[in-house]
């Protein structure tokens, strides 16, 4: 039986456990309501038969379902196991290679087994009637242990029990669970990387890749290969990086911040309520499709616009990413900036204005110092969002790992070398592709940092007004 | 002009706006409004509101909640003007010169009517900048020492300057209920208002720290017009030389304070002071 009939069959079952713990709390009750004067009746306060249901649905379900996966988890290692057993036994001899032989065996094909070694089929036929039993045994054990503690729930579900209690201890669990995935998730990431880069820096010094100034990560296979200078010095990447980033943020921070505070201060309601979403809307365009749109208008124009009064212009400029990136982050900044603005309290407005403020004195002097915290937040949200971009600069800015801080020039950055690092058939042993691993935790980090600056900034703010 | 003819003035004057019961004009007004109309879009919040406010004067306006006292307030110094759907008709003079004729700058307007708030606000930064404020935005000063000595004299008709003159660069916001409005008040007064409006002053502050804004009040009448919003009748009969009292928007009864608590004219007036309703 498949994995996808078990389960169907034990919601099945849980769903019928449900109907019935319900009914025969129903009837209790009925019974009850029978033996009451109706003055009483109205006041008795009962937990409702839908909570008994859930519990003995539950009961049915949930220690099948951790059986299921405890046997999902461990039935692979025991037929494997029974399978080694039996060919030592049949004197099937695979020298040592048996990961190899073993998968062999599982690619048969049982349709087409006209050209096959017979040890080989002997085998194969051997692990298909192993699986066959695991498969039979999974199933009778897990509905054996349903069937059972179904009867069990309902014989326990009494009206005495606290039924509520247990639901609600129930949706804690599984709550807990769906948060423990996404944390452990993000822990398993951050291990890997941080495994691989330390496999990285076992091969090339953590000095080397911090202050190198040199970054060319071909790395020669052998010996006599041309272009073998590996250099692995992140200088380069980190300081394009920057310089993409800071452009952007000199573009998205004094728009956002306008814009924040036409939006919050100066539009009317229906301006606000239809310009407000558009703006968001440019969070949502795919980057790829800002990319393309920095490599094949705004480059060429910022090229052609350099040409014409005497600079020379790379045609992948760092200008021409970090502009589009920064139209792209407008809405990162604006939308917590507006929200920020909003947030202070209007007793701030009137204090100012009946002061003799003018409008535009109230928002310099009074209204953004009070949030400015939010602001900072939103800006180094801003930061974080285009240090980690990835998109525009793949098209617009190029590869080349200068390091330079002339925005004219073309810089390459962490993000676009980690996807030239990883791009096309790679062996993950190499300390080229190790490479790719060191950039994302240094990358990561920087965001991290960036992140929990912000987050302090913004709490801080929460609690000005409290 | 002798006393007779000023009050027979007075009584005709009185006659064309008969609805409100007593005597809602005075001689030497400061404020002079006549037949205010105040609409929310389309709801009428304020009918007909005729009253003048005098010189060196504190004038209370009581009432039950949601009767229109603070929003007449709020048209003295135009703050009604932030509030989009909010129109004023009717005339008000400051000294003689309309207040919402179209030449008339509000920001001009609100810094010689100052205002003081219900709930204490000042601003998040430190008590100095608070009351320097008003100050630096009207240029009133024109070196530090001058805006030092005007913070120093603020905060000390504010009565504060003792509780606060060894942390001046503390965040105003750090300080107790009772002395964050009187830091408000102290930036009130340092733009130098002819006029200030207190809304509910001391409703957000318990009864030590309100006998000493009370105290305060009745200090600062020396040198300016004060109308004052209270819900606290004995707050009204401590403060204040004339009472008027508002019901459902309009103007039922202005008076001398003592009269109004004591001898009432008008029913409503004497049901509310009497707390029968409201």
């Amino acid at each position: 039986m498949t994995i996808s009939a078990i389960l169907f069959l034990l919601v099945l079952l849980s769903a019928f456990s449900y109907f019935m713990g319900r009914q025969k709390i129903h009837a209790v009750y009925q019974q009850q309501r029978q033996n009451v004067d109706t003055n009483v009746r109205s006041k008795a306060k009962f937990t409702l038969p839908k909570y008994f249901g859930y519990v003995a649905a539950l009961w049915s379900l949930v220690p099948a379902l951790i059986v299921l996966l405890v046997i999902e988890i461990i039935d692979e290692p025991i037929v494997t196991n029974q399978l080694t057993s039996y060919m030592v036994q049949s004197n099937i001899n695979v020298e040592n290679n048996f990961d190899l032989y073993l998968n062999e065996i599982q690619n048969l094909d049982a349709n087409n087994l006209a050209d096959v070694e017979p040890a080989k089929i002997k085998v194969f036929e051997k692990l298909n009637h192993l699986n066959k039993i695991a498969s039979t045994a999974k199933s009778v054990i897990v509905f054996a242990l349903a069937i059972l503690m179904t009867i069990f729930g309902l014989k326990k579900i009494a009206v005495g029990i606290p039924a509520r209690q247990y639901f609600e201890k129930a949706i804690e669990i599984i709550l807990l669970l769906a948060a423990s995935i996404a944390v452990l998730t993000t822990v398993g990431i951050v291990l890997s990387v941080l495994f691989e880069s330390i496999r990285f820096f076992g091969e090339i010094p953590v000095v080397d890749f911090m202050f190198g100034t040199q970054w060319s990560p071909q790395t020669a296979i052998r010996a006599d290969q041309v272009g073998s200078s590996a250099a692995f010095g992140a200088v380069p990447l980190f300081i394009g990086t920057m310089l993409i980033s800071f452009v952007a943020l000199l573009v998205a921070v004094p728009l956002g911040l306008m814009s924040a505070i036409f939006l919050s201060e100066y539009a009317s309601r229906g301006f606000r309520s239809f310009a407000k979403p558009v703006l968001e809307i440019l969070a949502g365009i795919p980057t790829v499709v800002y990319g393309f749109f920095a490599a094949l208008t705004v480059a060429p124009f910022i090229r052609d616009l350099g040409q014409s009064i005497g600079l020379s212009v790379a045609s992948e400029s760092a200008l021409a990413a970090g502009l589009v990136m920064g139209i792209m982050i407008i809405p990162f900044v604006s939308s917590l900036a507006d929200d920020v603005i909003s947030a202070v309290p209007q007793a701030m407005r009137e204090g100012s204005l009946g002061l003799g403020a003018t409008k535009s004195e109230t928002i310099v002097k009074v209204l953004i110092p009070a949030a400015l915290p939010g602001i900072v937040g939103g800006v180094l949200l801003a930061a974080s969002r285009a240090i980690g971009e990835t998109m525009i600069v793949v098209m617009a800015a190029g590869l080349a790992a200068n390091l330079t801080v002339n925005p004219l020039n073309a810089v390459t950055t962490v993000t676009v070398q980690i996807v030239t690092l990883l791009t096309g058939d790679q062996e993950f042993d190499s300390a080229k592709t190790l490479a790719a691993f060191a950039l994302g935790l240094m990358l990561f980090l920087t965001t991290l940092v960036l992140n929990i600056i912000a987050l302090h900034v913004v709490r801080k703010y929460r609690e000005q007004y409290d | 002009m002798n006393n007779n003819t000023d009050q027979k003035t007075l009584d005709s004057m009185h006659a064309e706006h008969g609805k409100t019961v007593g005597q809602p004009f005075c001689k030497d007004a400061k404020f002079s409004t006549r037949n205010v109309d105040v609409f929310y879009a389309d709801n009428q919040a304020i009918y007909d509101v005729s009253l003048d406010m005098g010189k060196n004067e504190v004038i209370a306006l009581i009432g039950p909640s949601g009767c229109g006292k603070s929003t007449y307030l709020r048209c003295l110094n135009r703050m009604n003007d932030t509030i989009d759907i909010c129109k004023v008709t009717g005339q008000l003079l400051l000294d003689g010169q309309d207040i919402y004729a179209k030449e008339q700058d509000p920001v001009l307007l609100r810094a010689r009517v100052g205002m003081v708030f219900q709930k204490p606000n000042p601003f998040p930064k430190s008590i100095y900048d608070n009351v320097a404020y008003g100050p630096r935005i009207h240029g009133l000063t024109s070196n530090k020492a001058e805006l030092d000595d005007l913070v120093e004299e603020s905060l000390i008709k504010a009565g504060l300057i003792n509780e606060v003159k060894d942390r001046l660069d503390s965040p105003g916001t750090g300080l107790s209920g009772g002395q964050q409005q009187r830091l408000c008040i102290a930036r009130t007064i340092a733009v130098q208002p002819e006029v200030i409006l207190m809304d509910e002053p001391a409703s957000a502050l318990d009864p030590i720290a309100t006998a000493i804004i009370e105290e305060l009040i009745s200090e600062l009448r020396k040198n300016y017009t004060i109308v004052i919003v209270t819900h606290s009748m004995q707050q009204a009969a401590r403060v204040s030389q004339r009472t008027a009292y508002f019901h459902l928007g309009k103007l039922i009864e202005v008076g001398e304070t003592n009269q109004i608590f004591t001898n009432p004219a008008h029913d409503l007036t004497e049901k509310y002071i009497t707390g029968r309703f409201g």
